[in-house]
């Protein structure tokens, strides 16, 4: 049925053939560096071709694999740009592994990375399966890369192996249902039709949505995350809390459109939410190690994403974005900054407590931690602040009391461990600084500072900076269209 | 009209300039932790100079306000950058920067640990302050009313005393917790107009005039006077005040007291009585309740202190009281008392941190029991801290009894009983402030005790002006009183600039 179907998204293209040189390359000679700078090469041009794609974009009508508009554009560009960063965190290590096994992380990095541009644009369930599976093999892989201590790292990939296994059994037992019912492999809710019970496709989707929770580690399907975090090495940790949720969060939107839901799936989605807000930031109030509390504060994330998800109107698109980009930006700058902390050799410093009184040994890496942080809170003039209002916007616009009352509540909370990270920066050492490590990475350097003015422009002059990228009436409405098409031509 | 939002940007600049003087050199010296003084200071007397040129000034196409700025900023959501002025703003925001000159003078140099970043913290939190004072976008004013917390934070939390990251960890929680209830307020009255309009809005005009079923009002009014109750404080939400005051560093208390207190007082008026009239004065007999338990409770805790510092920021949530009480008295008389309550407190209360300071940095405690005596070892010192003392006591004649007073007058009017019982409140302020007096300036010295230099000639000037400027207030408050009320939005909308 697309065996004659050239459409293509042209990212998917460039990622595919990029890491099939250097897959070559490395058969050739093994080095770290060339891969590493043939993988920036790659992304930088699979950024480049976002919006692009070979063939023609098939019509409403024609049954797909891929489909590419402005949403599809916009996530895949976040993607991309979100890998670039975290492959020039993972730059200084990755060298030092020199001829050993650099060359692997790249290639299971660049993967990963076209395993969630997969995802992004599937308008089908094979595509969207097998990226999610390319994803989540690669990210085992890249789990498991860590090498002090190493038992931690296996322990992880295990661990991750093992739960992401399950979820995506569940997911594809959903996606079997779906084609039961529908006899069809687009990437669409099923409808329910006369001839089948109507539980069937309501056990379709439920299925279906709890494989995404699970990658998208909501509660009650979190509890994966903070341990393979922990384990995981801090720039991998930083593709698990961005791109590859990035990545599952514009399905979940694709798959669903931005329109009303129907009443069971708006009733689990509440649920979901209020416990993964609440679980997310009450589990992160506990928590000692920043990777550890930076994957409860991701769960919480999740939980305001989905608020805005489940409110559609005027306001949501914005909000969806922006809190992406936010989101993704944030994050990353406190994954950079951990990055920067970490001395190349002994323990990384990943426990909150290793952080005390680094505003007075390193005032600028310090003070973009806290800029970071704050922008994870909400509070101005960073871009979170802007992403946390639209989102309570969204809410308050659609009466959405209860989720309102959540979202203060969990902000709060959040306020208080994001402020006590800053507290333990302020916080003058009980014992001498000078072990600290101080040589300079400029790569990391650049990469922090233009986070910075990511975070701070798009605070202050949101117009400017986040409103080209915005589709304000992005695809899904069009995708619905097409969904009554389809149901039209089902019957 | 540039002349608002340069009168917000330039404590910013001016701190980031004062930051880069002070990290000038590699090792801190003598000489750049004085740059930074001096770059704060001038930025200060060009803050004071512009104001002075809005105030006297012709201001063309102002229309109803004293001068008036807009420009879009996020078209989407019909957020602007508003601002506008009225003789409520201008008279805070002197305040504000009047404030600021004792401050600089007589302790940020005493900063010896990176100066430069604690003048940018300073200037940012004032930059912050007069943005609340003269935002009337709503989103704009939520951003400052949220932005001039962080630096405070980092202010106590950096350069604070002993329990100093407790008192900036619960104030930021408590201010910023109920910041989100107010955004939710912002949001409720937006999608209201929204939906009764079709027009998507945060400007605060055109807000004013939204239609609001009654109990709508209610919610979104509690939502806001919640906020602001934090920030006064009143009496049941008033647990972050005693410890942030107390670990402050002086210039920070003095700006807390002084200064960040009074946008609580302004949010209420601005927000709560003006937007809502009809609610506010359903909600008024809670409100002056609340605001009397807060003079009662202030004063009461107040006279058990040992700590002079919190001694001081008791007394404080005793005259709060006055200022909530005032403003929810419904007449033109309360909320000029209220107001003129305001501008008092926050020059005496100020100057008295400011002394309270001095104390500690010269006998390192801030324990009463282990002061005494100070008026021989330290006559200018003392004397000024015995006027202050007894204009917080509320001695006729002096700003703060003219506050007091018009306030109680006002209650009067509404509730005699209420009035009798806040009345009592000033028993208890009498007995604090003349024992604080007693045992600082005039007991007998305490034994082991190594008093410092006193006050200089210069700085006491400064603290001469302060004096001056309190006992105006006092002595003829008329024109303060007249010039000082908000406009009404009534006449709002009665410009050509005010009217969508």
């Amino acid at each position: 049925m697309i065996g004659h179907d050239v459409f293509l998204p042209a990212p998917l293209l460039v990622l595919s053939f990029g890491i099939m040189i250097m897959l070559a390359a490395t058969a050739w000679r093994r080095s770290a560096g060339r891969s590493l700078l043939g993988g920036m090469v790659t992304l930088l041009l699979a950024l480049a071709v976002t919006g692009l794609h070979t063939g023609d974009m098939p019509g409403s009508k024609g049954d797909t694999l891929f489909i590419q508009d402005r949403w599809t554009t916009y996530t895949a560009a976040l993607s991309v740009f979100s890998s670039m960063c975290i492959l020039l965190m993972s730059w200084r290590d990755t060298a030092h592994e020199g001829a050993g096994t650099g060359d692997e992380y790249v290639l299971l990095f660049m993967l990963g990375t076209l395993g969630a541009l997969a995802m992004v644009f599937s308008a089908n369930y094979m595509p969207f399966f097998v990226g999610l599976e390319i994803l989540g093999v690669s990210l085992m892989g890249l789990v498991a890369f860590r090498r002090r201590p190493a038992t931690a790292g296996h322990e992880a990939a295990m661990k991750y192996l093992i739960l992401s296994g399950v979820s995506s059994a569940i997911l594809l037992f959903g996606i079997g249902l779906a084609y039961g019912v529908t006899g069809s492999l687009r990437f669409v809710p099923p409808i329910a039709t006369a001839d089948v019970p109507a539980a069937l496709p309501v056990a379709a989707t439920v299925m279906i949505l709890v494989g995404m929770f699970f990658k998208l580690s909501a509660v009650p399907f979190h509890m994966w995350l903070p341990d393979v975090m922990e384990g995981a090495p801090v720039p991998v940790a930083a593709f698990l809390a961005v791109v590859s949720k990035i990545a599952i969060f514009s399905s979940l939107v694709r798959y669903f459109g931005m329109g009303e839901q129907p009443p069971f799936l708006n009733d689990i989605l509440y649920a979901v939410i209020i416990l993964t807000v609440l679980g997310g930031n009450l589990l992160a109030l506990r928590q000692t190690t920043l990777p550890r509390l930076m994957a409860c504060s991701s769960i919480a994330h999740v939980g305001y994403l989905l608020i805005a998800f489940v409110c559609p109107g005027l306001l949501q698109p914005g909000a969806i974005t922006v809190y992406l980009a936010a989101y993704s930006a944030s994050t990353l700058g406190v994954f950079a900054a951990m990055t920067a902390f970490a001395p190349p050799d002994g323990p990384e410093g990943t426990a909150v407590a290793q952080w005390t009184g680094l505003f007075s040994s390193r005032p600028f890496l310090a003070s973009v931690m806290a800029l970071m942080l704050l922008s994870l809170a909400g509070i101005p003039p960073s871009i979170g602040f802007l992403a946390k209002f639209q989102i309570a916007a969204t809410g308050v616009a659609h009466q959405r009391d209860l989720l309102v009352c959540v979202l203060i509540i969990g902000s709060i909370i959040g306020l208080y461990y994001y402020l006590n990270i800053i507290r333990v920066m302020l916080a003058t050492p009980s014992f001498p600084s000078a072990s600290r490590n101080r040589d300079s990475r400029p790569e990391l350097t650049a990469l922090v500072i233009v986070l910075t003015i990511i975070v701070v422009i798009g605070g202050l002059f949101p117009v400017r900076t986040i409103h080209p990228l915005l589709p304000m009436r992005p695809a899904p409405p069009e995708m619905r269209d097409e969904t009554a098409h389809w149901r039209a031509d089902l019957r | 009209m540039i002349a608002l939002p340069a009168l917000v940007l330039l404590p910013v600049l001016g701190g980031g300039v004062a930051w880069v003087a002070g990290r000038i050199r590699p090792v801190p010296t003598p000489a750049s932790r004085d740059a930074a003084w001096w770059v704060a200071l001038v930025t200060l007397g060009m803050e004071t100079l512009l104001l002075a040129l809005i105030t006297f000034g012709h201001q063309p196409h102002a229309g109803p306000w004293l001068a008036h700025f807009s420009m879009p900023w996020i078209p989407a959501m019909g957020i602007a950058i508003r601002l506008d002025m009225d003789g409520l703003s201008l008279s805070l925001i002197w305040l504000s920067l009047v404030l600021c000159f004792p401050c600089v003078f007589l302790s940020t140099r005493q900063v010896t640990v990176n100066a430069g970043a604690f003048h940018f913290l300073f200037l940012a939190t004032l930059a912050g302050i007069i943005g609340t004072f003269l935002a009337t976008d709503l989103f704009l004013f939520f951003f400052f009313w949220e932005l001039m917390l962080v630096p405070m934070f980092v202010l106590i939390a950096a350069w604070g005393h002993e329990d100093r990251q407790r008192a900036a960890m619960t104030f930021f929680m408590f201010t910023q917790g109920s910041g989100l209830i107010m955004l939710v307020s912002i949001l409720g009255l937006v999608m209201a107009h929204y939906r009764a309009t079709g027009v998507l809005t945060f400007d605060y005009v055109t807000l004013s005039r939204t239609p609001l079923s009654p109990a709508l009002s209610m919610l979104i009014m509690v939502g806001f006077f919640v906020a602001f109750a934090v920030k006064l404080p009143v009496v049941p939400v008033h647990v972050w005040l005693p410890a942030a005051h107390t670990q402050a560093p002086t210039a920070a208390s003095v700006l807390l007291a002084g200064i960040l207190l009074k946008t609580g007082g302004y949010g209420m008026i601005r927000f709560d009585v003006m937007l809502f009239p009809d609610a506010a004065s359903r909600f008024a007999p809670v409100a002056m309740g609340m605001g009397v338990v807060g003079i009662l409770y202030g004063a009461w805790m107040s006279c058990a202190q040992d700590d002079v510092k919190r001694l001081i920021a008791y007394s404080s949530v005793s005259h709060m009281g006055f200022v909530l009480t005032g403003i929810f008295c419904g007449s033109r008389m309360g909320m000029q008392g209220a107001i003129m309550q305001m501008l008092a407190h926050g020059l005496s209360t100020a100057a008295l941190f400011v002394i309270a300071g001095a104390i500690q940095d010269r006998l390192h405690t801030r324990d009463m029991r282990r002061i005494g005596g100070l008026w021989a070892a330290m006559p200018r010192l003392s004397s000024a801290g015995v006027f202050f003392a007894v204009a917080a006591l509320g001695m006729p004649g002096l700003g703060n009894f003219t506050g007091e007073f018009l306030v109680l007058l006002a209650t009067w009017h509404v509730s005699p009983a209420l009035a009798t019982v806040a009345a009592a409140g000033l028993v208890p302020a009498a007995m604090y402030a003349l024992r604080m007096v007693n045992r600082i300036f005039l007991a007998a010295p305490r034994v082991g005790q190594s008093p410092g230099p006193d006050f200089p000639p210069r700085q006491m000037a400064v603290l001469a002006c302060v004096m001056a400027l309190v006992a105006v207030l006092g002595l003829y408050p008329q024109p303060f009183m007249a010039f000082s009320l908000p406009l009404p939005v009534a006449a709002m909308t009665g410009g050509k600039d005010g009217a969508p």
